[in-house]
């Protein structure tokens, strides 16, 4: 890591809602040497990471909303002061905290740790996705978070991703270290309108996970085809082919690339071929500064060079994974992915996969809900393809139904269909699928 | 909470039956068997009642008795919504 912003990739372009210039006129925040940041945007996130770059600090970024008051009290007696950026004309509702003037960009709001300890210099803090229970906190540094090697072509970045993400650090470090790899940061407010504003801002590059490039389809797919993207980038999610395909057609001079990363496993898989999945020839091979992949009773494990500080060696990943036709595919989560109808197995990612590829389904979600005498039977949320015009038949549960009936078992096809109007998406830009 | 009717429950067991391309019969003691109305399609049939009265049916409240005919459908969906 370069000792500062001021290093090689210095002059690379940030830009955010209320900010247009480089990393060296990024203005610094006074953090004390072990600080939780509560960002109230991408601008606060991106001044902590300019501050921090010097390796002199310990460093956690997560969205003001992410910092409940307990998640606060618990940092706190980890040894991490909380850092709000004050609103101006107004204070962050903090409690007892002290003011700290910020000669160089407005003042900001220290509550002290509870717990006194000496600092990891160069220590970034990532926090999980919490979407099984509370958060955990995961060690990285920035050379851990930083994994794009290599000279990289001149490119500027769309950054969606909530303040503090595993992904979110994957783009910042990637504009941090490789002269030429500018960002645009958009807001979780500006998910309606990003593919105008990444137009004007030149935005050659974007990176979201498959809600976010379904929703921005389904939204408005003139705007996004209208982009000149050379990368496009997918994560977080089970990936199917369907998105991938629409993406390659609808850029095919891009590169569309899928990634698996978490913050326990660091970037451990890259796929730039458009299929989903990966080779299932990867399985079992050692490369160095590779993640060693495995599948063990049908889940992905992975050891990996990349993986945070204290995580173990080799990872149970929680990852369904199966091989069909010599890719590993990884449509879901092991612990949700079974549903149980009188006794015969439905999987939750397959019913799903049968409903993508629906032409007239955007989105879909599959559960199983608690039914008398079967225990369980299939049910799913689904969002239809918006239609042009008047004339067209709306997309109906029988429709589906009979869809299903001709791909999968009877016990697997869904009994109720709830039809939404918007694909739901969360701060992570995930959906629960 | 809202409860349906035996005639309106008798309605959505028509509307699950027409799904699967099999008919209502006029005689509510024809065998299940019969027409083909099986433990999926009860299923069924219980999340609808549940969706209309937006609210859960407590299945574990009652025992679970033997369902052999169209009545006896009806019947227990209409008892279970007030147990």
């Amino acid at each position: 890591m370069s000792p500062s912003p001021a290093g090689h990739a210095a002059g690379n372009r940030v830009v955010t809602q209320d900010f247009d210039g480089t990393w060296e006129q990024l203005q610094s925040l006074p953090l004390p040497p072990s600080s939780a940041l509560a960002a109230r945007h991408h601008l606060d996130a991106v001044r902590a990471v300019r501050t921090a770059a010097d390796g002199a600090h310990e460093l956690l970024v997560a969205g003001r909303s992410r910092l409940t008051a307990d998640l606060r009290d618990e940092l706190r007696a980890e040894g991490l002061a909380v850092v709000d950026v004050v609103d101006v004309g107004g204070s962050a509702d903090t409690g007892d905290a002290a003011d700290v003037g910020d000669t160089t960009g407005g003042p900001v709001e220290v509550t002290s740790p509870t717990t006194d300890r000496e600092p990891v210099p160069g220590r970034v803090w990532l926090l999980t996705s919490g979407s099984t229970g509370r958060p955990k906190r995961v060690a990285h540094t920035l050379d851990s978070l930083t994994t794009v090697g290599g000279e990289q072509p001149p490119r500027t970045w769309l950054c969606p991703y909530a303040h503090g993400a595993y992904a979110w650090w994957q783009v910042v470090t990637l504009g941090l270290r490789h002269p030429g790899q500018d960002i645009l940061f958009v807001e979780p407010d500006e998910l309606d309108t990003w593919p105008a504003r990444a137009l004007e801002v030149g935005v050659t590059a974007a990176s979201g996970t498959p809600t976010f490039w379904r929703q921005a389809l389904y939204r408005d797919p003139d705007a996004v085809a209208a982009l000149p993207l050379e990368q496009v980038t997918l994560g977080g999610e089970p990936v199917d082919q369907a998105i991938l395909t629409r993406l390659t057609e609808l850029f095919p001079a891009a590169r569309v690339s899928w990634i698996y990363a978490s913050s326990e496993a660091g970037a451990s898989i890259a796929v730039h071929d458009g299929l989903a999945g990966f080779p299932a020839a990867w399985l079992g091979r050692q490369q160095e500064g590779r993640a060693r992949l495995d599948v063990v009773d049908g889940e992905l494990v992975i050891a990996s060079p990349r993986r945070g500080a204290g995580v173990d060696d080799v990872l149970r990943t929680g990852d369904r994974a199966e091989v069909v036709d010599g890719r590993v595919l990884l449509p879901g989560r092991v612990a949700s992915d079974e549903i149980n109808v009188g006794g015969a197995k439905a999987s939750a990612a397959q019913v799903r996969a049968v409903l993508l590829d629906h032409p007239r389904v955007a989105w879909a979600a599959v559960r199983g809900r608690r039914a008398p005498i079967v225990g369980s039977i299939v049910t799913a949320d689904v969002v239809p393809v918006r239609t042009d015009g008047p004339g067209t038949d709306p997309l109906t549960e029988a429709d589906l139904s009979a869809w299903c009936t001709d791909r999968l078992p009877d016990h697997a096809v869904p009994r109720r269909v709830r039809f939404l109007d918007q694909i739901p998406i969360k701060e992570s830009l995930k959906s629960d699928v | 909470m809202s409860t349906l009717s035996r005639d309106q429950i008798r309605t959505l067991m028509a509307e699950v039956l027409a799904a699967q391309g099999k008919q209502m019969p006029d005689d509510e003691q024809v065998n299940l068997e019969e027409i083909g109305f099986r433990s999926l399609d009860f299923s069924e049939l219980a999340l609808r009642v549940e969706d209309e009265i937006d609210d859960e049916l407590n299945f574990d409240a009652p025992e679970l008795r033997r369902i052999a005919t169209v009545s006896d459908v009806l019947d227990f969906l209409e008892q279970l919504q007030s147990s």
